[in-house]
């Protein structure tokens, strides 16, 4: 699609829609929403340019191939702080008996082991999105996702 | 009669689940478009997730944040954080699901039920 | 504490967490895939192992997710039951993937191998979920996790078949969770519990109160469950399913998937719902007819059939009605042998669909009437074939004797000798469809490509060989199982 409007405009909204993702998905301890809204709307950023500009453009910025690891690597995160929590001698996702730091309730950094989880679940959901749009769109080669 | 139509107008959450869950389960059922069925199958959840969600709404309550000295009503929170793993799987689902009818375009040129149906001779899909 | 005091949860865990690194490790080190995926299975059936001995030693004990008790928290509660289906889980799927690192880059795509593992992973690591959690909600998530993933191995082959198999497959099976995500909705609603434990303790006096709602969870529970576990009307999935799939995800769908439904159900209807349900409603007799039609029905279709995993497909569509007679019939020895058919029909049907892979490997050759005299020319498959069908009818001295003599025997106690009549008749029709298979197997002179068969790997016969032995070696010691089987039976009955 060569609509100047279009791209003008994409390129203009993209960079707070993913500012806004991140926004939801770091403070998902403290508001609603969370990894997987936040994680959402940061997909819907990347998949917005890829359909105004084109895929090759958006695969530019992120391929499917880091998409795809980074989908694994969210994953990982999640499930690595729930064994961290056992390697520190309490139970899978202990969070205060694990000792991490819980700060003050309220504030950007608190609540030990959730944020790290909710960022982990936002990478996930996040590159799942974009990984699946790029599957469908790509059909053939890509198709084992 | 004015009663019945009073707890209708109160539980009217639960009613209108009810009826986009007959809508999407009759999509389902007699549209031969396999993406009509998909999209069957997500209203049908959508109204599982309505009922879920109606469930934990208080009447008055607002969203369960906690602000020191505030004294109102919260709504339960738990049915909505249930009700995000739940539309979590229905997306997965659902992009499975597409990407099974991408697939069956391929190998039969169309996604229509009775056509592939056809196509391969009489078994139902 | 210990790490073994976390083992409730690692079980489910580790299997996760390396599904989830398996994608990475084809990318980088392809070959430690397989490896791997061995490693974790086997993992998980040494903690399976560890966790039954606890069990029996020290009886049941709950492990709590984060340290958050309920009703707040998550809780694994691991009981005779649990740890026995993780045993089945982990000590079936363990040779399934064994036999499968040989005969999957056969089967699929060079591509999607590393795929396939993590598929697995998740479908081993959310079946062991669902045996040992104690929580509704948690329980739908593995359910959900299940069917996706093992809709995933079967269209990962790519074949027209697999992905129309997958698709009708899906489509129900997503039927099947929406009917339990409302019937959980209509529990939480008038509990205010998800936990099994605690919904068992305030169900009672909430049925006294809101009858109707109960009744509506538990018709969406049974239907919810019952297209997953293909109980007998709502069976219309399986054959497709289960034949086209590849043959290692035909064993473990076949000999496991559908199984840890029925053991969801024997989780809810024995521990969630008190006793007084039966008044409302006649579940269990319901239960009782479904389970004789799968049985019977199943066994007629198995008949007809043409191709060998298709037989083999309608056949677990009978085998599955056993479970479901034996939690139906309700007394001790029934439900004993219902359990104990779980484990004994998991270990005969994955050998069954590897013995059929395994001449379908070899030969290329899907129809029973070819197959004839393939005993002469592949002896070992062909031997694990014939004590997996001798297995099936119920011959004694294979594992098959001691589930059916169990279901008779409490067909008999409950005072229903027409269901001990119902297991006699299925010995006789799964003889019909069986024995001639062997007959013509060993009898017959081999011609065109069973004649002159590939290469079997070593592998893939050791696999077969191992479970061949397994059948005898629990046809002959059944107290191996008994011990642990009949503890679960009487907690669950309360006795």
């Amino acid at each position: 699609m060569e609509d100047i409007i279009v791209r003008y405009i994409s390129r203009i909204i993209v960079p707070f829609v993913q500012l806004y993702g991140l926004y939801v998905i770091l403070h998902g301890h403290l508001s609603p929403g969370g990894g997987f809204s936040g994680g959402a709307i940061f997909a819907a950023s990347m998949i917005l340019y890829a359909l105004s500009f084109n895929l090759s453009a958006g695969t530019k910025k992120l391929s499917h191939d880091v998409s795809s690891v980074l989908e694994s690597g969210g994953a990982l995160i999640f499930a690595g702080m729930g064994l961290l929590a056992v390697l520190l001698g309490t139970n899978f996702l202990g969070n205060r008996a694990a000792g991490f730091p819980l700060g003050i309730p309220g504030n950007l950094f608190s609540g030990g082991a959730i944020m790290v989880i909710t960022f982990g679940v936002g990478i996930k959901v996040a590159s799942t999105m974009i990984t699946l749009f790029y599957s469908l769109i790509e059909g053939e080669g890509h198709s084992h996702d | 009669m004015t009663d019945t139509l009073l707890r209708l107008h109160q539980n009217s959450y639960y009613f209108f689940s009810i009826v986009l869950f007959i809508i999407g389960f009759h999509t389902m059922l007699t549209h031969n478009n396999l993406i009509k069925k998909i999209i069957g199958m997500n209203i049908m959840d959508t109204s599982i997730f309505l009922f879920f969600v109606a469930i934990g709404y208080v009447r008055g309550g607002r969203a369960p944040i906690l602000e020191p000295g505030a004294g109102h009503a919260y709504i339960n929170p738990l049915p909505s954080a249930l009700i995000l793993t739940g539309i979590v799987v229905a997306v997965s689902v659902t992009a499975y699901a597409l990407s099974l009818v991408v697939k069956l375009y391929r190998h039969y040129g169309t996604i229509d039920a009775e056509e592939i149906m056809r196509l391969r001779g009489g078994e139902t899909l | 504490m210990s790490a073994a005091a976390h083992l409730p949860a690692l079980t489910v865990v580790v299997p996760l967490f390396f599904a989830y690194l398996m994608p990475l490790l084809a990318r980088w080190r392809k070959s430690w895939c397989a490896a791997t995926t061995l490693a974790v299975l086997a993992f998980t059936f040494f903690s399976s192992l560890y966790l039954a001995n606890r069990v029996m030693s020290s009886g049941p004990f709950v492990y709590h997710m984060g340290g958050w008790a309920p009703p707040w928290g998550i809780e694994f509660y691991v009981d005779y039951l649990a740890v026995f289906t993780a045993l089945t889980i982990s000590g079936i799927g363990l040779p399934v993937i064994v036999y499968g690192i040989k005969d999957l880059p056969h089967e699929l795509k060079e591509g999607v191998l590393g795929w396939y593992y993590t598929l697995y992973l998740l479908l081993m690591a959310s079946m062991l979920g669902m045996a040992l959690t104690n929580d509704l909600f948690n329980l739908f998530v593995f359910v959900e996790i299940c069917a996706i993933a093992s809709c995933a191995i079967i269209s990962i082959k790519e074949s027209r078949e697999c992905v129309e198999a997958a698709f009708k497959y899906l489509v129900l099976s997503a039927v099947g969770s929406g009917c339990l995500l409302l019937a959980i909705a209509l529990i939480y609603m008038v509990t205010g519990h998800l936990n099994f434990t605690f919904l068992a303790a305030t169900l009672p006096g909430v049925m006294a109160v809101y009858p109707k709602n109960i009744l509506a969870a538990l018709a969406l529970l049974m239907v919810g469950l019952g297209v997953k576990a293909a109980l007998f009307p709502l069976h219309v999935w399986l054959p497709d399913a289960h034949s086209s799939a590849p043959s290692p995800s035909s064993a473990v769908l076949s000999g496991l998937v559908i199984k840890i439904y029925a053991v969801a159900m024997i989780k809810l209807l024995y521990k969630v719902f008190p006793a007084t349900f039966a008044g409302m409603a006649p579940v269990m007799a319901m239960l009782l007819w479904m389970s004789t039609l799968a049985i019977i029905i199943g066994s007629m279709f198995a008949i007809v059939q043409e191709d060998i995993k298709k037989m083999l497909a309608y056949s677990s569509i009978a085998q599955i009605g056993y479970v479901f007679l034996g939690v139906g019939l309700a007394s001790h020895n029934a439900l004993l042998g219902g359990i104990l058919h779980i484990f004994n029909h998991a270990m005969m049907k994955a050998m069954l669909f590897l013995a059929a892979g395994a001449f379908i490997y070899a030969t290329g050759v899907r129809k029973l009437s070819q197959l004839k005299g393939i005993g002469v020319t592949m002896p070992v498959p062909a031997g694990a074939f014939a004590i997996g069908a001798m297995a099936m009818v119920g011959i004694p001295v294979t594992n098959g004797f001691w589930s059916k003599w169990y279901l008779a025997l409490g067909a008999l106690d409950a005072g229903k000798p027409l269901f001990a009549a119902v297991v006699l008749v299925s010995s006789l029709l799964n003889g019909i469809y069986y024995l001639p298979i062997i007959v013509n197997a060993f009898f017959s002179k081999p011609e065109g490509a069973v004649a002159k068969p590939g290469r079997l790997p070593a592998v893939m016969t050791g696999t077969l060989v191992v479970l061949g032995a397994g059948c005898i070696i629990f046809g002959i010691f059944p107290s191996l199982v008994l011990g642990l089987v009949s503890r679960a039976t009487r907690l669950l009955l309360g006795l």
